[in-house]
């Protein structure tokens, strides 16, 4: 009988030591009770500060479903768009809410979800630089946040027109416009929400639309850290339970407005 | 931190990141060489008897030394945008980084013209040598010889300081070269670890030549 219990506490001991070891992301998020979420907020309309200075966005509402669907409290940690890596990988935040193109080469980094969002393309320039579309962007000025998707699709470009034609790469939304504003450069190419978003609100004098520009769709995904398929999993389901429930159309509707929310799947292919 | 590292790709961009550091050693010496210009006549400057010169050097040391010069950079080109004068990237870099060296250096050089004493030139001019030909083969060598060592540190200082160009934009130098990397494939640490070493190899290179430079100049 003695040895019976003996051999039930190693039995009981070995469960009890093995169970930290099982515990992965999507555990700790919810053992902690917070899920910080790393947010870009020099991106208007998806992550910007209103009057007194409170996060505010798409991005920022999708963190709050996100937590309020894990039982959790939303944190968001303001993060340029460079250090959307740097953060998730050093465990300052648990998950990307950042509008993150889905690219084959940072997906050997870092874990992508589904698509939750896509943009497209639009030039946006200053008035009275003489550029009414995209193709006349040929000896121009031009810049954009270095590395993002519409930064490399531009580059590009620029380095095919040649010819006086030259791009600038910036860290943040931000200097991008004041720059473009200034003067520095002439025209970038930003995503259409955020060109609009920009326009209205006329922080920037003179800054207009000036035309769509040629490139793919832009799908963004959320991003955690690669080796996090428990979490990645929930993400997907959580991206898939938005659209269907409606909330991706009514958060599209409060933020962007204006015709239909993009559609997330491509005809043809599974993901 | 669950991260595993993949040194592969990041080598292969090595050759890029080495013409970055080109560009990075190129903005550093030009600095270095219009620094010192400006900083002999920022020193000569703020020992004149017109008080606007005086003025002028005291105001251009205080807020070079005491100023970050990520701000005398962004200045450079953000805040002189806002007047409408448009300077490119590379300029920007190179006038911000221009000026907080001339700001450290007139001072440098100030210290070392105390250092010589008086009487050095008395002695000289007692024994028959004229005004200049006394500060040139006296007092000059003397006060390189003072001002020397902290000349290397500023070089140093101004390699380390070119990596603020990325802020205003440069992306062809080592740090926005590397940044640009960072940015497209997300292997920062990588990146920034090859990046630290080649700063490291530089700086490390300048402090032992300026070294074996002193010591084939500074011997009696």
């Amino acid at each position: 009988m003695a040895k019976g219990i003996g051999v039930l506490t190693a039995a009981f001991m070995t469960i009890l030591a093995a169970m930290p070891a099982q515990a992965d992301k999507l555990d700790d998020i919810i053992a902690s009770g917070t899920l910080r979420c790393a947010v870009v907020l020099d991106f208007p309309p998806m992550g910007s500060r209103d009057a007194s200075n409170n996060p505010i966005g798409f991005d920022v509402d999708y963190c709050n479903d996100l937590a309020k669907a894990l039982g959790v409290k939303a944190e968001v940690v303001e993060t340029p768009f460079p250090d959307r890596i740097p953060a998730l990988v050093s465990g300052r935040v648990d998950v990307g809410v950042a509008s993150t193109s889905d690219t084959l080469e940072r997906a050997k980094t870092a874990g992508f979800t589904i698509p939750y969002f896509a943009f497209k393309m639009v030039v946006l320039t200053k008035d009275g630089a003489g550029i009414k579309d995209y193709a006349s962007l040929k000896g121009k000025k031009t810049g954009s946040v270095s590395g993002t998707f519409e930064a490399i699709a531009l580059e590009k470009d620029v380095k095919a027109w040649g010819g006086g034609t030259s791009f600038r790469g910036y860290q943040n939304q931000a200097d991008v416009f004041l720059a473009l504003a200034q003067g520095q450069i002439e025209a970038t190419v930003v995503t259409s929400t955020v060109a609009s978003a920009i326009v209205k609100e006329g922080k920037y004098k003179g800054l207009i639309m000036g035309g769509d520009a040629p490139y793919d769709i832009d799908y963004v995904a959320l991003i955690a850290p690669r080796q996090e398929q428990g979490l990645l999993n929930y993400l997907n389901l959580f991206i898939n339970q938005q659209v269907r429930t409606g909330r991706y159309k009514a958060l599209y509707e409060k933020w962007i407005g204006g015709g239909e929310a993009p559609n997330l799947s491509i005809s043809g292919v599974y993901r | 931190m669950k991260y595993t590292f993949h040194w592969l790709p990041a080598l292969r961009a090595l050759p890029d990141m080495l013409w970055g550091a080109l560009v990075t050693l190129e903005v550093a010496v030009l600095s270095m060489l219009l620094g010192v210009v400006f900083a002999v006549l920022l020193a000569l400057a703020s020992q004149s008897r017109i008080w606007i010169l005086r003025a002028f050097a005291t105001s251009w040391v205080e807020l070079a030394r005491n100023t970050p010069a990520l701000f005398q950079i962004y200045m450079a080109y953000f805040g002189l945008g806002s007047f409408g004068i448009y300077i490119d990237s590379f300029p920007a870099l190179l006038a911000g980084i221009t000026f907080n060296n001339a700001g450290y250096l007139a001072e440098t050089f100030r210290g070392g013209m105390r250092a010589v004493p008086d009487t050095q030139m008395r002695a000289a001019r007692s024994l028959g040598m004229g005004q200049i030909q006394a500060f040139r083969l006296i007092v000059l060598p003397q006060l390189f010889r003072v001002v020397y060592y902290p000349m290397t540190n500023q070089m140093v200082w101004a390699i380390l300081m070119t990596s603020l160009g990325v802020v205003v934009g440069l992306n062809n130098d080592l740090t926005g070269v590397t940044q640009e990397l960072n940015v497209r494939s997300f292997r920062t640490f990588e990146y920034f670890a090859l990046a630290a070493v080649i700063y490291y190899l530089i700086a490390k290179t300048v402090t032992l030549s300026a070294r074996l430079i002193a010591w084939r100049l500074f011997r009696y």
